[in-house]
């Protein structure tokens, strides 16, 4: 007697839950369609509204697919895909992420080099190992230094720093007048690393282009001399009160409202920031090269590009097709010039045929990258066979962070080759 | 007969009975041990590497500067916020100890931090103390700051507003778990020590602290366990930053194992943290008890 | 009077700051965070709740579901358990309590990556399934277990082995006369759990995944993120997701403390 009321309660306890599970949002099956999964992030540019309109766009090219968007909950999305990995749910497409740390567990596939080559006009800026995960649809640097204008015309500073020694001066104008001379979003750990990587690639990867490869190579240390040096001038800024003393206490989204609103005069950050920039008020906002001793340009480069692919899609050749059509897309492309400052890299197009609004200070931007100049793979943010090995990227911006408030310079160098020692075993 | 007949009917209990035994035993003694042989050896998917090691993992532990600042932080903020939670739990309990109305309405409210999730807690939080947030507009605009003060954005001052964020959350617990021992305090007890003059401090001394003993016992022993696995506020308040200096020994695992996918290294400090806890758990709870008695 | 009321003051101030900017505008809100809300608007919260990701309704639904069929299945459980248990004398009865009880302790990351291998082997990874079951057999049920078997000692010998003379089955007697006996411990292991697992933040982050739909603390997590700067929406948010605990805890405040109680002066 009692047993059945007791198993009449079970039983729809458990009707229940695969009820609910039927009404779960994991369908897509119904008409024929292969549901696939796409890790995205979101930025104060690259909102919900654009990642929804860009996979219509390109789901409307690709029969038979259905995308389900997944978002990482930081712009950290290597570590959410790995997080997913580890917990069974690698996506079928992943956005930006940095191939190097996946393709050592055979994770990715790459696309098709006639394809490639095709349609890129740096078809192998992504290249790692030979073979290229993510299409080089655009490119950044990163980071460039921006400017306000006004607060320089106030600090009585008439150009654009070139050399370090100008680059200083200016600071000291500023710091003089009450201005706060340089943004820094340091919460965010990548954006925390911004002035480190400006420093390293200026200093260290413009005078060899190599140094990353014989850093894999054991030729060259953190610990060595030259990048200690070098990175002595990121303790000079802080020391000498040049960042904002809570600066790691503000979100990236905070510092870039702070820096378009006025409250600091430069802000170093990868290109996409130019998305950022107020229309209205474009014209007060300038960008100038990381500064280099000598005052030689060095631009720090990163191939940029859409979204790789997992080895273990669902069906890899219709991911390949949705992959494509998404990075061909004209209008994805023009939403990421406009919103996030992306500078095109497709063969045979010039900034026009995009039908874009841009400001004067993209454009100005933008032509570092035609020109014939000192080009290095930003460290840090390069995707090809420079990009850091796995786990190192965190180790740099925790550096970043830690020498904001410590002073021992040679001491966090030593721990970047330690975890370098470690990642690479 | 009678013996037979139970046998018969115990069945569908014993049944019910084993079914939990068993959801323990796959969910949560199986698991331990996977970890546990986890914890020797190699286990790394991206490098597709799964070997036993032996003790590595653990010896490794030994030279980790990051296991050592997260263990640090975890034990300081385990201890810190167990003191602070406590102390305000008997003054706030001590305050509150009336039966009016407006004292009751008072009670719930400072209940209501255990009620929201870490998540929330977190993010309502950070509005507050985030470098723009509304604790510096307000010691701005007030005076009491010429400029804003780095709540989340400098180690020392990171540790301190995550101890504060979780010292108000356990507060709420210990309020109502000291209000309660304050009312079994039997009132004749409280009448003679009148009678015989004792008040203030040393009636607080000599009588209600004693008698909130088996209060304390379960007040401290929640309040470390608690923060010896928290994960939700500190990922939510500072993500481990800044420069990791508020990654607890949770988040460390939690990292190791899903991010750097070092699962083996993970599963070795996970065993550590477990120790701790158990170690943390039995001796401060048996000294807490045997304390009990002796009072 | 006046001490308890501004220690209170202090106290409460956050959740103060979340219920009345919850209905003030963002210039409003920077302007002054303490001020009331008036004229209140519902603009946050209408903005909240018509999100195109449905994140309010769908997280809402979710962790009603998980919290409500989890506790449905441990009450059964962890009661059928302790009264088997409470019965019963000697070593194995003392290990198994005490294997149980270590259970409370046991930080779940330590468990969690393998817990997460157990549902892949068995089919039930990253599904609402996977999710409730990881919860039954985890320290939740722990929790029940510690809570039953100390009431259930208390349940007088004679009055079951009356129900045994009359003939009564063991699941009966359980049921029909233990478990009433015993409701402000189902009270409490049902609030607590409730709450617990509606709270949760880690298994539904990592055994459930992105892809079912969040719960309403993974939902909140992975949609807010970072990049919201607006305070209005992020309070409308916040008030909509915790109102239904407060709501709940203000229901069943007496049983509430009754539960939490029962332990500290035992």
């Amino acid at each position: 007697m009692i047993r059945k009321p007791l198993l009449a309660a079970c039983v729809a306890g458990l009707l229940a839950l695969t009820a609910a599970c039927g009404s779960g949002d994991g369908g897509g099956n119904e008409s024929g369609e292969t549901a696939l999964t796409y890790l995205v992030f979101e930025t104060p540019s690259l909102d919900a509204k654009f990642w929804d309109a860009s996979i219509a766009a390109a789901t409307a090219q690709t029969p038979g697919v259905k995308i389900n968007k997944i978002v990482a909950p930081s712009t950290d999305r290597d570590g959410y895909a790995k997080q997913l990995q580890q917990s069974g749910q690698f996506p079928d497409l992943l956005q930006s992420i940095t191939p190097s740390n996946f393709v050592g567990a055979g994770l990715l596939k790459p696309y098709d080099k006639t394809w490639i080559d095709a349609n890129f006009l740096l078809p192998s800026a992504n290249s790692l190992k030979g073979e290229v995960y993510i299409p080089p649809t655009n490119s950044q640097i990163v980071p460039q230094v921006y400017y306000n204008k006004k607060l320089f015309a106030q600090a009585g500073i008439a150009a654009a720093p070139k050399t370090w020694a100008e680059f200083l001066d200016a600071c000291a104008k500023l710091k003089a007048k009450n201005i706060n001379p340089i943004e820094l979003g340091g919460a965010d750990p990548f954006a925390a690393s911004m002035p480190l990587v400006g420093i390293i690639s200026a200093d260290i990867l413009g005078k060899n282009k190599n140094w990353l490869q014989d850093r894999y190579a054991d030729k060259v240390k953190f610990a060595d001399q030259d990048v200690v040096t070098a990175v002595q001038k990121y303790r000079t800024l802080v020391s000498s009160g040049y960042f904002d003393k809570g600066a790691l206490g503000v979100k990236y989204a905070d510092s870039i409202t702070r820096f378009t609103s006025g409250k600091s005069a430069m802000y170093p950050m990868g290109s996409w920031f130019l998305g950022s920039v107020p229309k209205d008020t474009a014209d007060d906002f300038g960008s100038f090269p990381w500064p280099t001793d000598d005052g030689s340009v060095v631009v720090p480069f990163v191939g940029g590009g859409s979204m790789a692919i997992s080895a273990k899609a669902k069906d890899t050749a219709l991911a390949e097709k949705f992959g494509q059509a998404w990075s061909l897309n004209p209008a994805n492309l023009k939403a990421l010039i406009e919103t996030d400052g992306a500078f095109p890299m497709l063969k045979g197009k010039t900034l026009d045929d995009y039908g874009v609004t841009v400001t004067q200070v993209f454009k100005d931007s933008y032509a570092y990258v035609g020109q014939d100049n000192n080009k290095v793979n930003a460290i840090g943010w390069a995707t090809n066979d420079d990009a850091l090995p796995p786990g190192l990227n965190d180790a740099f911006y925790a550096a970043a962070q830690a020498l904001f408030s410590k002073d021992d310079v040679a001491g966090e160098m030593k721990k970047l080759d330690d975890a370098w020692k470690t990642a690479v075993q | 007969m009678r013996k037979k007949h139970l046998k018969a009917g115990e069945r569908g209990l014993t049944l019910l009975a084993a079914l939990a035994l068993l959801l323990y035993l796959v969910f949560l003694v199986l698991p331990l041990l996977l970890s546990l042989r986890s914890s020797f050896t190699n286990e790394n998917p991206l490098k597709a590497t799964n070997d036993f090691v032996g003790f590595a993992n653990y010896t490794e532990m030994a030279s980790d500067d990051a296991l050592k600042a997260s263990l640090t932080f975890t034990l300081i903020l385990a201890f810190g916020v167990t003191v602070a939670a406590n102390a305000l739990g008997v003054g706030f309990a001590m305050l509150l100890n009336r039966t009016s109305l407006s004292y009751r309405v008072m009670r719930t409210l400072a209940f209501l931090p255990q009620v929201l999730s870490g998540v929330i807690v977190g993010f309502v939080w950070q509005t507050i103390l985030t470098q723009n947030g509304l604790l510096n507009t307000a010691l701005l605009k007030v005076g009491i700051l010429d400029e804003p003060y780095p709540w989340l954005g400098s180690p020392h001052a990171a540790l301190f507003s995550i101890g504060l964020v979780v010292t108000w959350v356990m507060s709420g617990f210990t309020t109502v778990v000291y209000l309660a021992a304050l009312q079994s305090i039997p009132l004749e007890l409280n009448d003679m020590a009148s009678l015989d003059g004792v008040r203030g401090t040393q009636r607080f001394r000599k009588i209600t602290w004693p008698m909130l003993a088996p209060g304390t016992t379960i007040s401290v022993t929640i309040s470390l366990i608690t923060v010896l696995k928290l994960y939700d506020i500190i990922t939510v308040l500072t993500g481990g930053g800044p420069a990791n200096s508020t990654q607890s020994t949770a988040l460390y695992i939690v990292k190791l194992a899903f991010t750097s996918d070092r699962v083996g290294y993970a599963s070795a400090v996970a065993m550590l943290l477990l120790a701790i806890s158990a170690v943390v758990a039995l001796v401060v709870t048996g000294a807490l008890r045997r304390r009990e008695v002796s009072l | 009077m006046l001490a308890a009321a501004a220690v209170t003051l202090v106290f409460v101030a956050p959740i103060y700051l979340m219920l009345v900017n919850a209905f003030k505008p963002q210039d409003k809100i920077l302007a002054n965070p303490v001020s009331l809300p008036w004229p209140p608007t519902l603009d946050n919260l209408k903005e909240a709740l018509t999100r195109p990701d449905n994140l309010i309704p769908l997280g809402l639904r979710n962790s009603l579901i998980v919290a409500v069929i989890s506790v449905a299945l441990i009450i059964p459980l962890g009661s059928a358990f302790s009264f088997y248990i409470a019965r019963r004398s000697g070593k194995a009865k003392a290990a198994i309590l005490l294997a149980l009880s270590a259970g409370l302790m046991i930080p779940p990351q330590v468990t969690l990556l393998p817990t997460i291998r157990i549902l892949t082997w068995i089919g039930l990874d990253h599904s609402y399934p996977g999710l409730i079951l990881a919860n039954l057999g985890g320290g939740y049920l722990s929790f029940a277990v510690f809570v039953y078997v100390g009431f259930m000692r208390s349940v007088p010998d004679e009055i079951i082995q009356a129900a045994r003379l009359d003939g009564a089955s063991g699941l009966r007697i359980w049921w029909q006369i233990v478990m009433p006996l015993v409701r402000p411990a189902t009270a409490t292991v049902a609030i607590f759990l409730t709450l617990w697992i509606w709270n949760d933040f880690l298994n539904p982050l990592f055994i459930l995944g992105p892809l079912q739909g969040q719960t309403i603390t993974t939902g909140l997590y992975l949609t807010i993120g970072q990049y919201s700067v607006d305070y209005g929406q992020l309070f409308g948010i916040m008030f909509l997701a915790g109102v239904l605990p407060v709501i709940g805890y203000l229901t069943v405040q007496k049983q509430f403390v009754a539960g939490l109680t029962s332990g500290a002066t035992k």
